[in-house]
């Protein structure tokens, strides 16, 4: 994939200005008990200076590792709360009411800017956890960061209309799917985390493509660091973004990198 | 006829002892997918030596010629061992350095579709080259190659197989090496086992034979195939489906580096001038160029690695990439208790806390003690 995504970036970059400086806002990261104990902070705020990676939106199983990191990189640092002590607990979270204390003492406590990344399929959506949860959210004004399929995505939007939710992997749906989903829901923003099919060894996929162009204010990046020695891929990750987002117009690689996060969050 | 013999499970045959068959008809349909073994191999299109016995001679005499070294002192047997089924019984290996991975065996090559823990090659001869190149390793040069070689008692031999070597450039010289290596390689296929009699022996529907495979045996295979799922990755007749995948286990090298895996697998495969679609490769057709030219780079594939075949897998511990688990049994108990932590919820499904006693483990590791001895 990369060979030819390199040589497309090459003959793009040399009539474009900065392509390799593109300023990432990595909108799907965590920061995990065992990458705290095997990734030191100041350690992870090096990985993502050196990767250029200006803003991330960071969860994390317990959340303390988010308010480390928040406290090691303040400048990069958007926090989200994830509704997980353990990520052992994605299945089994939405059955147990202790979730609310813990959001509800977290929230009291620390500032966030969403919710999330919680995994619910379907009805889990209806369980009292999980509305209890999009309360909180709708009270803190905070966006939804949510792993699941269209099905409880529509569920959401039906328990909170105006909610502000961001699909994490664009729920691995087809681009066209994702297109309907984001026709549907005006305030719904996709992620395009630990997906490859953006492009391929042929340059970009024209399926992804066209939606991105359909919807160029809905997408952004992530880089899902799911286990503490993905925080190495960081670096890497953020480079063959800025490869396959060179395929595409400079104004609509530097809204998918950085300012379409930046909007859905109301950072500057 | 005979699949309703074995629901029985028990068959009492004239004059002879109880056979007993522990197996589903399902469960003996998938063994039968383990074989028939040894596999009836074609020789390597791409490799104008494979299947030559001089070339067979001469690769085997380089493998253990410390002069393709820069520094006279490394062979490919200093690691790959034949007195320890090629491999150095270390966790990981010792070249100039310590290296980053597992040495592992190099029995049953010709079976793999990808060469190395990562896949940095789509041929055996390609990889053959890497260990020479290495700076850590053999620490050659293609120049630096093709003086040895010709200083060197292989010449003559190198000469009667590929032709003078004073008209070859040095690239051609490493090409031609690792040609000649991997055509030694090709030879090294494990030998059949108590696991091949039995499964012929339920080819054939003879249930006494088939019935002198232990018990313990007979269960642990049901476990590879039924609770433990083995079968989906460690598939087919050398149990390995040739692929890379994330088996949770942590690929630090130290407390700043990570192996990358299949990740730099692929990215050292798509810039090597040496693949089946290069014209390095003696076939015409390029068969097998189709791989290396549609593979693609995923996110997922980093931490992925190849997973390894299991016949004479009793011979070559420690295991995993990174050497990491002592034995057989230490490999069971980390698929048994895995930590679903590790994987990606839309990654590895396959893989989940098995819940196995102590017993099941003895009789899964005895199972794969089968496939490595005769008896």
């Amino acid at each position: 994939m990369f060979r030819l995504a390199l040589v497309f970036s090459a003959l793009i970059t040399a009539g474009t200005a900065g392509s390799e400086e593109l300023p990432i806002f990595d909108a799907h990261i965590h920061y995990s008990h065992d990458a705290v104990t095997l990734v030191p902070p100041a350690q992870v705020a090096k990985i993502l200076r050196d990767a250029g990676v200006k803003k991330a939106l960071v969860s994390s199983s317990d959340d303390d590792g988010t308010q480390k990191l928040k406290a090691a990189a303040p400048d990069i640092v958007v926090p989200a709360l994830r509704p997980y002590r353990r990520r052992g607990e994605l299945s089994t979270w939405m059955h147990d009411p202790a979730v609310i204390d813990y959001l509800e003492d977290r929230l009291g406590r620390f500032e966030y800017e969403a919710i999330g990344e919680f995994h619910a399929y379907g009805d889990d959506i209806q369980t009292d956890v999980i509305q209890r949860m999009i309360a909180l959210a709708r009270e803190h004004d905070l966006l939804l960061h949510h792993h699941g399929d269209r099905a409880a995505l529509d569920q959401i939007f039906e328990t909170w209309p105006g909610a502000r939710v961001l699909w994490a992997h664009s729920g691995f749906d087809r681009p066209d799917e994702v297109a309907d989903a984001l026709r549907a829901h005006p305030r719904l923003w996709a992620d395009l985390a630990f997906r490859s099919d953006m492009a391929g060894r042929d340059g970009l996929n024209p399926d992804w493509d066209r939606v991105f162009r359909a919807f160029p204010d809905r997408f952004m990046v992530g880089t899902d660091t799911f286990a503490p020695e993905r925080w190495y891929y960081v670096g890497p990750h953020a480079q063959s973004t800025r490869e396959w987002l060179a395929l595409l117009p400079d104004d609509l690689a530097r809204r998918i990198a950085y300012d379409n996060a930046a909007g859905m969050l109301g950072i500057r | 006829m005979i699949r309703a013999l074995f629901l029985t499970g028990l068959l009492v045959l004239p004059g002879m002892a109880v056979a007993q068959i522990l197996l589903t008809p399902e469960e003996i349909q998938q063994t039968l997918s383990h074989g028939p073994w040894p596999p009836q191999l074609p020789p390597d299109a791409s490799n104008r030596a494979s299947g030559r016995p001089d070339a067979v001679a001469l690769g085997r005499a380089m493998f253990s010629a410390p002069v393709l070294s820069a520094n006279g002192q490394m062979a490919c047997a200093s690691c790959h061992d034949p007195g320890q089924h090629f491999t150095d019984g270390l966790p990981r290996a010792e070249g100039a350095t310590r290296l980053d991975r597992n040495t592992p065996s190099l029995f049953n090559l010709p079976l793999h579709r990808w060469f190395g823990w990562a896949g940095d090659s789509d041929n055996l001869w390609a990889q053959s080259l890497l260990p020479i190149l290495n700076a850590d390793e053999m620490a050659q040069t293609p120049e630096g190659l093709k003086s040895t070689l010709q200083a060197s008692p292989l010449a003559e031999p190198f000469e009667t197989v590929f032709g003078p070597l004073n008209r070859q450039t040095p690239t051609a010289v490493l090409v031609n090496t690792g040609k000649a290596l991997a055509a030694y390689q090709e030879t090294l296929i494990t030998g059949r086992t108590a696991f091949d009699r039995f499964r012929d022996a339920l080819q054939a529907g003879d249930l006494a034979r088939a019935g002198r495979y232990p018990a313990a045996a007979q269960r642990g295979l049901k476990t590879f195939l039924g609770r433990g799922r083995c079968n989906v990755c460690h598939s087919g007749p050398a149990f390995t489906n040739g692929e890379f995948h994330d088996a949770g286990l942590s690929y630090f090298i130290t407390e700043t580096r990570v192996d990358s895996g299949r990740h730099g697998g692929l990215a050292a495969l798509l810039r090597s001038p040496f693949t089946l679609d290069s014209a390095h490769s003696d076939d015409p057709r390029r068969s097998g160029a189709w791989a290396v030219r549609r593979v693609r780079r995923t996110h997922a594939d980093f931490g992925t690695f190849r997973v390894p075949g299991l016949r004479g897998a009793a011979h070559t511990a420690p295991y995993m990439h990174n050497g990491s688990l002592p034995d057989l049994a230490a490999v069971v108990r980390h698929y048994n208790g895995i930590d679903p932590e590790r994987l990606h919820t839309d990654g590895e499904a396959i893989l989940a806390p098995i819940g196995l006693s102590e017993e099941d483990i003895a009789d899964l590791v005895f199972f794969l003690e089968t496939l490595s001895n005769a008896r």
